[in-house]
């Protein structure tokens, strides 16, 4: 019976499409079918399993036989589709999905008339060049301030609820202030704009011009950048690649262009006389892990690091969860295994193979030295040329076969660095005519160091002699991306493995995303600006994504990582077509210019008041009914403690300091190093410039949820927990921020009013004051009667009054109106 | 879940701690209890607190687990995989068929066979084959199933305790504790849901990550606790500040914060206000819990402990006294077991030594203690490291050497379960003569992590955390449950 209806329901709906006949069609693929493709179907029939040979991931693969002979999919012929007798099949046997619940009456009813309509895939929206929407109708045409305002209203009018009012200004500066520059406003800044009257935008444009505003959105793109100062893996020894992030700040507080500063962290080595900042910038892609653990195999590890790069640049700049197709076809997304190794083959041929040097590196001299450092570096250079046209001459060619014959002898292949054997023996297994440029290169240079041939000899020493004097020389070395004169062969790793090479293949983007110019470079350098090109549907999106994001608490997509087809659901789409359009072209990809308009807004200036209308309707504030409010970062709240305490240093970039931490944390059984508390200013630097140790990173910040930045991070998640509360109220740190405090506080005359002054730009109410006062009371009677806690508290000089101003100013420090941006 | 399920959920999860929470304010003690309080299990999703107690998928036959991880690979050639043929082989060069397509860490060309460094006798009704070099162990063999045909599929310490613990060679996953407690949360909100206790004087080799939540959020990461210092970081309270003025600290910044939700309306301060009486709490809590000196004297002499130092022996009693008191899941790590006989303190005739008399009194004395107080049953303890060694002899500077010592080996290892829902007195797969392959049921790392679950109650293929496009889980694509040590 039930079989009937369904039957039946199939040919009503059959009959409704005949009616209909010449109209557009009923069914949206990406609305209505695709949901249930991805949901019901792809896990065995996509990219991944392909049972049957069959995957409904691309048109032609749906539309072509299965292994049964049967086609899945006839477009205009229900009943000749497999795919609709399979999924309405009376046998649970039989029927799709197997030993699953099966499919809804309705969703057979959505794929028949998909099919009878034709069965045409619709590409993924975000797959799709964004074009510049319309600004909708909206009920109140005065609430707008900038064109972004329409898009929210409007969907507010469609859900009935309107707008909050302006926050209130101190509310207000705090915020903005918080947003731009990660530090809160200064009680003078508040008085400056909510009683003076300095206009709102004018204080918006002197927060944008401020260098702290650098360093707050620098803190986020190193996430991104899995930036740290160590290695990572097993021994996770140091790094030296601060100018990197000093490079990410001062390209933020430049604004640089978002498409420049994609292209030169990208690829500015292959920029025309690319220079110093532009080789900097790319670091980015030497904060890949260095595996230094004795016995590990050099080439896993660079194919590592080359994968990272290639999975991070996904993620980064166009939200796609690239990874899972390292090993095998996307599940779900229209990628595959092949494609994944094309693009890989655009950072397959760097000069980097995870040595413990860290070679490639530019050495930036100081002023001094940096004449004879550069002749040294120009030595080098020239005898590394030698060195190879002597290993490449006739003189050596006979010397150099026994050698590689005789590479299974334990004296033979003992002279070569343990963590290379085995990529030696892999080149040597290869036959010399079918060996790539590459392996001919490495087994050069493998040839090149143990050879004895005196001539060989005699470079190394000179080259070697050359290096030591250059290390004597006053210099910083930073890793960057550096391109061999050859391209290294890249093949399809079969599930991944960098062992089972499978066809070859060349650079390419996929056939998804919209092609390369014809005539842009097939390298890494045509890859970065293939990213920045207007028809690019993802780069802008993804990156307006990200800013919002950091504003509002929640992107327009909630998975700032993944844009593809089972990401989530976006709040408002045309809003985020409009901000990318207007990123690219009204804003020609100014950071500063987008984040500008974003803030002067009448949705960003809202109260972030919770109704209980709104606590029911829409709990997380995803339509933005109200102002953001949420935790501050782990740096801001470092930051934060500090600078409003007067404690924090302004001093900017360098080397990264080591601020005080618990004893024993550094405890690692294959490196001697300890944390060395860094002296004066350094103790008291914003938090970006921490020492980012992998494997144990800084306790407080991670308690706050920062990652260890292993891998690319989109999203910290903003956790509640009592550790938290046990750092704010006892670290060393922030227990000295409030020593300090009550020291500024002492010469007030209305101390714990100063000190909440201090710490919110504005007065306590009276309700505040009251709760305070108590405190300040009691602490004040106990520290009368014990002297020597007041020593140990507030120092021989310090008073009963100081060492209770401490408490309260410690518990200042803790309010969760401090600790929260609202 | 899918991640509109993941959004779902963070709805609920809000949801439903605002209606709790506003139910729930007569004072702040009471609204922590509320919101935290240790009775009666809640579903995973709409949970109010992410550390909650849940139930599994199905009744567990463990609640809580010790996992003691010998860092560096013990020998099982020394301590339980008894092999006379190989010390019939003593001294011969290797067989070339025994070194084809393996990758070594550090042996390169021919090395010669190594006998057993240790005399073996049986123990118990069951028999088991144990060492002398441990010699208490016996006295619990038949509570215990050994695994003799481990697996793993990495040969260098980072990359293998990191598979050990997280499932994957490469950093980023989040560790079986992580899992555990994201799966069951935990039963006494006074204490972190998930102990790491180090000794051996190092840290696990991949560091904090294989106690890290890796993708999962940072509440269930393992907390170290400490025996010197604070046993938490920063749990004490500032010299000078004595405890009823934090207390007063606390109720004036929770009376604040009141007024604040008040005004505001952010159900995100009621969690915080929470959390601060959670944290005044633990501050009594944790330390009472890490205090072993107010143990009687027979559990000392039982253990081999000695109150404030740091060793393996207390870590073991401190194990029973958190697990006691509701911890999910305690991690000891004990480093110096990598044995390559490069200098003394890493030979089999040096440092191993030292390490079997370090860790064989208070491993067997932590399953007598369990058991005795009818803890056993619901705790699982599991022993190992993270690979085994060669039947070769490594020999790095190939000069006579009064060390002798053994490289990594990946193929075959022993580890050891015991309590919680596992068959004890049993052996479970057979390596070959020498200790070089499986023979018969092998175990592969994801399979004793599957195991794990299974006992915990949980199917290992469900228990998932969706990340990256796709619906992560601690045996990745692979596991499968050993039924053969099931009780």
């Amino acid at each position: 019976m039930k079989h009937l209806i369904a039957g039946y329901i199939v040919v009503a709906a059959a009959l409704s499409v005949f009616s209909s006949c010449g109209r557009a069609p009923e069914i949206s693929f990406n609305e209505q079918v695709r949901p249930i493709l991805n949901e019901r179907c792809v896990n065995c029939h996509g990219g991944i399993r392909r049972q049957a040979d069959l995957s409904l991931l691309f048109r032609h693969e749906a539309l072509a036989a299965a292994e049964s002979g049967e086609r899945a999919i006839v477009p205009l012929k229900p009943d000749e589709s497999e795919l609709l007798r399979r999924v309405s099949h009376a046998d649970p046997k039989h029927r799709m999905p197997q030993d699953d619940d099966p499919l809804t009456p309705e969703q057979i009813e959505i794929l028949h008339t998909w099919i009878e309509e034709g069965a045409q895939w619709e590409d993924h929206w975000a797959y799709v060049t964004p074009k510049r929407p319309a600004l909708p109708d909206v009920s109140d045409p005065a609430w707008p301030r900038e064109p972004l305002d329409y898009f929210i209203l409007s969907r507010l009018d469609k859900e009935e609820l309107s707008p909050s009012p302006d926050a209130k200004c101190p509310v207000l500066v705090r915020r903005v202030t918080l947003d731009l520059i990660g530090l809160p406003p200064q009680p003078e800044d508040v008085r400056q704009v909510c009683v003076d009257g300095e206009s709102y935008e004018t204080y918006v444009d002197s927060l944008l011009a401020s260098p702290a505003y650098g360093e707050r959105w620098a803190a986020m793109w190193l996430d991104l950048a899995r930036y740290a100062d160590s290695k990572g893996y097993e021994k996770d020894i140091g790094r030296t690649i601060w100018h990197y992030r000093d490079w990410v700040i001062q390209a933020f507080n430049d604004d640089l262009p978002f498409d420049q500063f994609t292209i030169e962290q990208l690829a500015g080595d292959l920029l025309p006389n690319a220079t110093e900042s532009q080789r900097i910038a790319t670091a980015f892609n030497r904060n890949t892990m260095t595996n230094t653990e004795g016995g590990t195999d050099d080439e896993e590890f660079r194919v590592a690091a080359v994968i990272d790069r290639v999975n991070t640049t996904w993620e980064v700049w166009q939200g796609t969860s690239f990874a899972c197709v390292q090993c095998h076809g996307h599940p779900y997304d229209p990628f595959t295994h092949e494609e994944y190794y094309e693009f890989f083959a655009f950072f397959n041929s760097s000069a980097d193979r995870d040595l413990d040097t860290e070679y490639p590196t530019l050495p930036l001299f100081e002023e001094e030295v940096a004449e004879r450092g550069n002749k040294l570096l120009e030595n080098i250079a020239q005898l590394e040329e030698d060195i190879i046209a002597r290993v490449r001459s006739n003189a050596l060619a006979e010397e150099r076969r026994a050698w590689e014959t005789t590479l299974d002898q334990p004296e033979i292949i003992g002279r070569v660095r343990l963590m290379l054997q085995n990529e030696v023996k892999r080149v040597v297994a290869t036959p010399e005519e079918q060996r790539g440029d590459g392996q001919r290169w490495t087994l050069d240079h493998i040839y090149a160091s143990v050879s004895d041939d005196p001539e060989l000899e005699r470079l190394r020493t000179e080259k070697a002699e050359i290096e030591r004097e250059l290390r004597t020389l006053d210099a910083v070395h930073t890793p960057i991306m550096h391109e061999l004169p050859f391209q290294r062969r890249t093949h399809v790793f079969e599930r991944g493995s960098f062992l089972l090479k499978g066809e070859q293949v060349e650079p390419n983007t996929p056939d998804a995303l919209p092609p390369m110019p014809e005539d842009a470079p097939r390298n890494r350098l045509g890859m970065a600006q293939w990213l920045v090109t207007r028809d690019n549907p993802l780069t802008a999106r993804v990156a307006v994504n990200r800013f919002w994001e950091q504003l509002f608490g929640i992107g327009l997509i909630e998975s700032l990582e993944d844009f593809g087809t089972q990401g989530l659901e976006r709040s408002h789409p045309d809003l985020l077509d409009y901000l990318a359009v207007s990123f690219m072209e009204d804003h020609a990809w100014s950071v500063k210019s987008l984040l500008r308009s974003v803030v002067v807004s009448s949705t960003y200036r809202q109260s972030s008041r919770v109704t209980d209308e709104l606590e029911v309707k829409d709990p997380r504030n995803r339509l933005l009914a109200r102002g953001a409010r949420f935790r501050l970062s782990a740096e801001q709240i470092r930051d934060q403690a500090l600078y409003v305490s007067g404690l924090l240093s302004l001093k900017m970039y360098g080397p990264s300091v080591m601020p005080p931490q618990p004893e024993g944390l550094w405890n690692n059984p294959y490196d001697a190093r300890r944390w060395q508390t860094s002296q004066g200013d350094d103790r008291y630097r914003r938090g970006i410039y921490t020492y980012w140790r992998r494997t144990v990173p800084y306790p407080s910040m991670t308690t706050f949820d920062s990652p260890s930045r292993e891998f690319c991070v989109s999203r910290r998640v903003r956790t509640n927990t009592p550790l938290q509360a046990l750092v704010s109220l006892n670290d060393p740190v922030f227990f000295e921020a409030a020593q300090a405090l009550a020291q500024r506080m002492l010469n007030s005359e209305s101390p714990l009013e100063a000190g909440y002054i201090y710490a919110m730009g504005v007065a306590p109410d009276l309700e505040t004051l009251n709760t305070l006062e108590p405190l300040y009371r009691d602490a004040k009677a106990y520290y009368t009667e014990r002297e020597s806690d007041v020593i140990t508290l507030a120092g021989d000089q310090g008073s009963a009054e100081l060492a209770a101003l401490i408490v309260v100013a410690n518990a200042i420090l803790n309010l969760d109106q401090f600790i929260m941006k609202a | 879940m899918s991640l509109t399920k993941e959004a779902q959920h963070a709805y609920l999860g809000h949801i439903t701690r605002r209606h709790f929470l506003k139910s729930a304010g007569a004072g702040f003690g009471a609204m922590a209890f509320a919101s935290l309080g240790a009775a009666g299990a809640t579903d995973l999703i709409g949970s109010p607190d992410p550390l909650a107690p849940r139930k599994p998928h199905f009744a567990p036959r463990a609640k809580r687990v010790i996992f003691l991880h010998m860092a560096g690979g013990p020998s099982p050639l020394e301590l339980f995989d008894y092999k006379p043929t190989l010390a019939r082989l003593h001294g011969q060069d290797c067989p070339e068929s025994l070194l084809e397509g393996k990758r070594f860490a550090f042996i390169r060309g021919i090395p010669k066979m190594l006998g057993p460094q240790a005399n073996f006798r049986q123990h118990g009704e069951s028999g088991a084959w144990i060492s002398d070099h441990l010699p208490h162990l016996g006295r619990v063999a038949d509570k215990v199933a050994f695994l003799k045909a481990m697996r793993t599929d990495e040969f260098n310490h980072a990359p293998a305790q990191l598979f050990v613990h997280s499932g994957s060679p490469r950093l980023g996953r989040p560790s079986m504790g992580s899992w555990v407690t994201y799966g069951l949360g935990t039963e006494n909100a006074n204490l972190p849901a998930f102990v790491v206790l180090l000794s051996g004087g190092a840290a696990p080799d991949a560091g904090a990550s294989v106690y890290g939540s890796g993708f999962l959020p940072t509440v269930y990461q393992g907390v170290q606790c400490r025996t010197k210092g604070d046993p938490v970081l920063f749990l004490g309270d500032p010299e000078g500040i004595p405890r009823d003025l934090r207390r007063k600290s606390i109720d004036a910044i929770n009376t604040i914060n009141q007024q604040q939700y008040e005004d505001v309306g952010d159900p995100e301060i009621l969690t915080r206000i929470a959390q601060y009486e959670m944290a005044f709490r633990m501050q009594t809590s944790v330390p009472e819990a890490m205090d072993i000196s107010r143990e009687p004297a027979y559990i000392h002499e039982l253990y081999g402990t000695a109150p404030g130092e740091t060793a393996f022996s207390n870590n073991c009693l401190l194990a029973r006294r958190l697990v006691e008191r509701g911890v999910r899941f305690v991690q000891l790590f004990h480093w110096g077991w990598d044995s390559h006989g490069a200098g003394e303190s890493e030979a089999l005739n040096g440092g191993f030594l030292e390490r079997c008399r370090e860790t064989d009194r208070p491993v067997t004395a932590l399953l007598e203690d369990l058991e005795q107080r009818g803890l056993l049953e619901e705790t699982l303890v599991i022993w190992g490291g993270e690979f085994g060694r060669t039947p070769m002899l490594e020999n790095r500077s190939g000069t006579d050497n009064p060390f002798v010592g053994r490289d990594h080996h990946s193929d075959a290892f022993t580890m050891w379960m015991a309590g919680g829902g596992v068959k004890g007195g049993i052996t479970h797969g057979e390596t070959d003569e020498i200790g070089y392959s499986a023979v018969s049921g092998q175990v592969h790392v994801h399979d004793l992590q599957a195991t794990i679950l299974h006992l915990l109650g949980f199917d290992h293929e469900r228990l998932t955390y969706p990340f990256q496009g796709r619906d992560f889980r601690l045996t990745d694509v692979h596991g499968h449950v050993v039924h053969q040590v099931l009780a």
